[in-house]
């Protein structure tokens, strides 16, 4: 597939007007695009000219707020008297590409317009939207990829209703197709089999509640997507529904199914006798995402993207709260596993015998039919030998129906882990929840099948002007490295050495000493400094006298030492290996120093970031022009002239394109430190210098994970995933790369792409 | 304004570097007294008003006593000025000092024009229907499409088709100094080049003049004519019309090359033909002292090293092309990213980053115009960066000592080179030194004396 050809909507595609007639023609409409993020802004050496400039501009083009592109990109104006509108919309439709503080960059891709379909967004509301927001007429390309990409999805659903399975479309000739399927005919519910007539129940459900984009139609369109909508159904065996699914996938009828839950008419799965406490409060960007999840009165499944201290769990509960099911909560690690049934009883009404907690450390059991289990991931998809008594809390995961199926930080999770745990439980609703949804790899896709699609992204911008997160100082601190230091780092023989050398550049303990200092004494903050490699933080954490927590440090101690930087003055430093990425909630920290971090990974740099987010103090300090405008820091410490500087720029792409901006600063340690400073003499910089060449390979590389049995398979997965994804997968610029395969750079650490092992969706496109 | 090496700082330093009966045959026209009263510095023109109606000369030391203390460099510059400018004469005189009158020629001039103002050598004519005046918007929209349309064939020469009437012989007159000619890949802007590109129109305009009028004589025009034209021209209307039947021959033949840069707009009807001016002829004199009202601007810079410009010339398409990656043309908007490599390219080029910067200031949009920095600090701070990366390596011109005969004549020579502090490397294990090209001839001679 040549350049050209790149990012063009196929031409072979032709559409009538009609309904009937798109859906005739569904099967060609998989050629467009191969992903849009492929020929995202990182076309480095070749320069990708996409000239626009004889689009027609409206004669009043300056009111609108957005300019399209023929190849998916979409320019919006946040200064635009209809942003707020404008952004609700993009970001149902489209991915967010960077969303800086003027202009946002937003890319149309086939999963964005099935996530837009799943939300109740129609093709043609979606098209009459985006054509009022522009400046320009809508590229006729556009049009054509709105229609294709929208055809096969969303028409039809899986309702799980006084739980009897119905499959459920508005369109009946889409139903009548299905039917012609050998297994979804025999799956079919119905005394006698289906001969033509055409014999569907004929309901009604409700149109979207929710306004959002509504607000932006005139009458008659908001008119028409709010009315009750006709709807065609039938059911089918319930013991068939796997197959049918499997049957409606991409790779076979290519209608994949909605799941959406009727759990206001389920009456065969007990309720939950569970509320929102009083104090409960969702913020409105909460209540969005939860709106968009219980859009039409019924559950869908998908994912809510929000920043780390925006309220994950706020909104896991609500939902918790709103569906009154039983509900199985998925976490990382057992210390978020404490956290999770934390928040379910901090928000909510639930009884401490209705809540459990199921670990290799404790295995509770609710009482009563209905409940809340929180569990980790490893624990539902472990494969070996169990004990009797977790085998038995096993089996009735297996056999309960679960309402809800809540899953904590599901970027982390590798994808044959989640067919594990969703093939081991039967949930009629999942919801992911996580604050990056970025992958070095290229699992993106799985997710959104998975799972579902995305149902809502937060702007991290908009959150901090809000006062809703703290809104962060980043600085990159370039530290020099000394003489001695530099050139054994550029030996042959020390390349296993390198990170070891670098990290431990003399200056760079000196700038992080400092920096303690300072945040200590004279702001009383409370400060993480990170470190990934097990030989820095140990040295660093002795040197300094400061409490550290790594992979082999107990579950009991870590809660210790937590606690302790929690209530005690004298605590006011922990330094965390990269076990403190994720969920380990920390509130009381406002201040982060990276001495180390893990290659080019722009996820961890943003989960390392979503540490501080939580906002503290009063809000109106917090507003631009308040008292504190910046109230969290965040330092990352890189060493002049090694790879460090390379991964770093790297690492904060994610964050840059939220609208983060680091400023450098190159004077630290201040030059009259002197000796008030650790290593300042050169015999002591010697010393060091002796120590990280005399440890042995081993001990100066990265940190090898020895979790408990339930965190080994997730490390295991994950670090295996991440081999090839380290080095490549920062390489783009772009926002979420499922394929990125062509890129001429970085291409030494590149495998070549399997085409097998792509997704369905995306495999006809390359054939 | 951005630092400009290669503009005369200004047009009358060029005046002034007139012959002398060249300059005393300018002032004979009083609109050229008068503009050339305009581009004085404050004092030389309140000088020059003072002595206006004083016909004999005044002493050095009485004018010393005008100024205050503080004031004296400025009174130096004014006097320097107008005596370069033969507005001043100096008389010695060993009695009683010097002193300075003012030239009659001017001051003759001047107080006549003062009293019944000037008349110029031409009317606007008697609009009537054979004459259809372009509105003052369209005038401006056609002298800014004539003047891009100049700059784009300026820079993109070679290629593309013949956009303007100029001559390519004048035009490789203007791109002289602009762009160096390489017989390989073409023609390339240099340094100063690019810097040109990123001045404001007023400075490039006087750039192009400037050229201009040092070529006359190659075309057999008088320069000092040239000059009294076009200061005469920048006193016409703007927007009005002339006619042409009231011009020299030689006037006539400028006109047509002042027209292909946007001064004036030419129209012929049935009978007569006219020019009319546009505001970059009128505004000529004005930008003589300063630098016109500044335009609005049209970058928007974000924190993420995006640029977007909202912006439909092309011409400024090609100057964001200068340090930016262009990703996105719209037709109102040109979307770019600045990137280390397109900056790299840039320095490459000469573009200093305190001239990105500035340019970025200078441009900036309205809505982050008012605020501070207009320019994002981490942006800024970057470009200032990736330009001092590239300065950290210092080349030093040096020799290299090897295969001494014994370790003291090598130690006696490392001594010897750092008593010259011209030591720059030594490695006693090996016996080798570098030293600084500077004191090789001293170490030569050292080392001969030492084998002997």
């Amino acid at each position: 597939m040549g350049n050209g050809e790149r990012g063009r909507p196929n031409k072979k595609m032709k559409y009538g007007g009609k309904d009937d007639q798109k859906m005739k023609n569904i099967q060609n409409a998989e050629d467009y695009y191969d992903d849009a993020d492929e020929d995202s802004r990182d076309g480095e050496g070749e320069e990708k000219k996409r000239d626009f400039t004889k689009l027609e501009l409206k004669p009043d083009h300056g009111n609108r707020p957005l300019w399209a592109c023929a190849d998916g990109r979409i320019f919006l104006e946040t200064f635009s008297p209809l942003y707020k509108q404008a952004y609700d919309f993009l970001i149902a439709i489209a991915e967010p590409v960077c969303r800086p503080e003027s202009m946002h960059e937003y890319n149309l891709t086939p999963h964005s317009l099935y996530a837009a379909v799943s939300v109740g967004l129609e093709t043609e509301t979606i098209i009459s939207v985006l054509n009022k927001l522009s400046k320009t007429k809508l590229p006729k390309e556009m049009i054509e990829f709105i229609h294709a990409s929208t055809a096969n999805y969303g028409k039809v659903k899986l309702v799980l209703k006084k739980n009897r399975y119905f499959i459920e479309s508005p369109f009946p000739e889409v139903l009548k197709r299905l039917l012609s399927d050998d297994v979804i005919n025999r799956a079919r519910f119905s005394s006698e089999p289906y001969y033509g007539g055409d014999g569907f129940s004929v309901g009604r459900t409700c149109g979207e509640l929710e306004a959002g984009p509504g607000e932006l139609l005139n009458e008659a369109e908001f008119a028409a997507a709010a009315e009750e909508k006709e709807t065609h159904s039938f059911e089918i065996d319930p013991a068939q529904v796997e197959n049918v699914k499997q049957r409606c996938l991409p790779n076979a009828l290519n209608y994949p199914m909605l799941e959406e839950y009727d759990f206001r008419n389920d009456n065969v799965n007990p309720d939950l006798d569970m509320e929102l406490k009083p104090h409960a409060q969702p913020r409105p960007y909460q209540e969005k995402s939860l709106s968009k999840m219980f859009g039409n009165g019924r559950a869908r499944s998908g994912i809510i993207v929000l920043p780390c201290g925006a309220g994950k769990s706020l909104v896991g509960v609500s939902a918790a709260a709103r569906i009154k099911k039983s509900c199985l909560c998925l976490a990382t690690n057992a210390v978020s596993v404490d956290q999770w049934a934390f928040q379910f009883k901090l928000w909510s009404t639930i009884r401490d015998d209705q809540i459990c907690r199921f670990t290799s450390d404790s295995k509770e059991r609710f009482r009563g039919n209905a409940g809340v289990v929180v569990t980790t991931y490893n624990m539902v998809a472990f494969g070996g030998k169990r004990s009797e008594e977790s085998e038995k809390i096993i089996e009735e995961m297996r056999n309960r129906e679960w309402g809800l199926l809540l899953m904590d930080e599901v970027h982390v999770v590798p994808a044959h882990m989640f067919r594990k745990v969703i093939s081991i439980t039967k949930s009629h609703c999942k919801l992911g929840l996580t604050a990056t949804l970025v992958r070095e790899d290229e699992r993106i896709t799985d997710l959104n099948f998975l799972i579902g699609p995305k149902l809502y992204e937060a702007n991290w911008l908009d959150l901090v002007k809000g006062g809703f997160i703290a809104n962060v100082q980043c600085a990159e601190v370039w530290c020099p490295m000394t003489k001695e230091f530099f050139a054994e780092y550029l030996k042959k023989e020390n390349s296993k050495k390198k990170q070891a050398l670098y990290v431990m550049n003399p200056n760079k303990f000196r700038a992080c000493e400092f920096l303690i200092r300072f945040h200590e004494q004279q702001r009383g903050d409370k400060i993480i400094v990170f470190a990934d490699n097990l030989f820095a933080l140990t040295e660093y954490a002795m040197k300094l006298r400061k409490p550290m927590i790594y992979g082999a440090t107990s579950h009991i101690e870590r809660t210790k030492i937590l606690e302790a930087f929690k209530t005690s003055k004298d605590v006011n430093t922990v330094f965390l290996s990269k076990v403190g990425d994720n969920s380990i909630d920390i509130p009381e920290a406002n201040v982060i120093i990276q001495i180390s971090s893990h290659a080019g990974s722009r996820r961890q740099e943003a989960q390392r970031l979503g540490r501080i987010l939580r906002a503290k103090g009063k809000l109106e300090d917090r507003m631009a022009g308040g008292k504190e405008e910046y109230n969290a820091f965040f330092y990352s410490l890189v060493s002049t002239d090694t790879q460090e500087m390379y991964y770093s720029t790297k690492r904060q792409q994610f964050l840059i394109d939220q609208g983060y901006s680091f400023k450098v600063i190159t004077s630290l340690p201040p030059p009259d430190a002197g000796s008030s400073l650790s290593y300042h003499s050169q015999e002591e910089q010697l010393s060091l210098l002796g120590k990280v060449m005399n440890a042995g390979d081993d001990l100066v590389g990265l940190e090898q994970l020895e979790e408990d049995t339930d965190g080994m398979a997730l490390q295991k997965a994950r670090r295996s995933m991440g081999s090839m994804s380290v080095m490549s997968g920062s390489k783009g610029m772009v926002y979420m790369e499922y394929n990125s395969g062509r890129h001429k750079s970085g291409q030494q650490f590149k495998k070549p792409k399997d085409p097998t092992k792509r997704h369905n969706l995306f495999k006809k496109r390359y054939v | 304004m951005p630092q400009v090496k290669i503009i005369a700082k200004n047009f009358m330093d060029m005046v002034a570097s007139l012959p002398a009966i060249k300059l005393d045959k300018l002032y004979n026209n009083v609109f050229i007294c008068e503009a050339i009263l305009r581009s004085l510095p404050p004092l030389a023109k309140k000088y020059v008003l003072q002595m206006l109606y004083i016909d004999v000369p005044v002493p050095a030391t009485m004018m010393e006593e005008w100024v205050l203390a503080d004031g004296t460099s400025k009174h130096r510059v004014a006097i320097d000025r107008l005596i370069q400018l033969r507005i001043f004469s100096e008389i010695s005189d060993r009695k009683r000092g010097t002193s300075y009158s003012l030239n009659p020629t001017f001051q003759n001039n001047l107080q006549k024009h003062i009293i019944s103002g000037g008349v110029l050598p031409r009317e606007p004519m008697n609009s009537d229907n054979a004459i259809k005046l372009p509105s003052l918007q369209e005038l401006e929209t056609y002298a800014l499409k004539q003047w891009e349309c100049f700059l784009l064939q300026l820079i993109n020469s070679g290629q593309g088709e013949k956009l303007t009437g100029i001559s390519s012989s004048m035009m490789k007159i203007f791109q002289r100094g602009l762009l160096s000619q390489r017989d390989k890949d073409g023609p390339r802007l240099t340094e100063s080049g690019f810097q040109f590109l990123l001045m404001d129109t007023n400075a490039q305009l006087w750039y192009i003049i400037r050229e201009y009028i040092l070529n006359a004589e190659e075309r057999d025009v008088d320069p000092a004519d040239l000059i009294s034209f076009l200061l005469e021209l920048s006193f016409h209307v703007t927007g009005q019309a002339y006619n042409l039947n009231t011009l020299t021959e030689v006037q006539n033949n400028t006109l047509k090359d002042l027209a292909d840069l946007g001064l004036v707009k030419l129209q012929q009807g049935r009978k007569d033909s006219w020019f009319i001016p546009t505001k970059l002829a009128t505004n000529l004199s004005v930008s003589l002292a300063d630098s016109s009202a500044r335009k609005e601007g049209f970058v928007v810079m974000e924190t993420n090293f995006r640029m977007y410009a909202y912006s439909t010339s092309k011409l400024q398409c090609e100057i964001l092309r200068l340090f930016a990656r262009i990703e996105y043309q719209l037709p109102n908007l040109i979307a770019c990213a600045i990137t280390k490599e397109s900056l790299y390219n840039a320095f490459d080029n000469g573009i200093t980053s305190d001239q990105i910067i500035t340019f970025l200031q200078q441009n900036s949009h309205p809505r982050c115009a008012d605020r501070v920095p207009s320019i994002p600090e981490n942006v800024t701070d970057q470009i200032r960066l990736w330009e001092t990366d590239l300065q950290r390596i210092e080349m030093t011109q040096a020799h290299f000592y090897d295969e001494f005969p014994s370790k003291d004549v090598f130690e006696a020579a490392c001594d010897f080179a750092r008593e010259w502090r011209g030591l720059l490397w030594e490695d006693s294990k090996r016996m080798r030194l570098v030293v600084k090209s500077e004191v090789h001839n001293q170490m030569r001679e050292f080392l001969h004396t030492q084998s002997r």
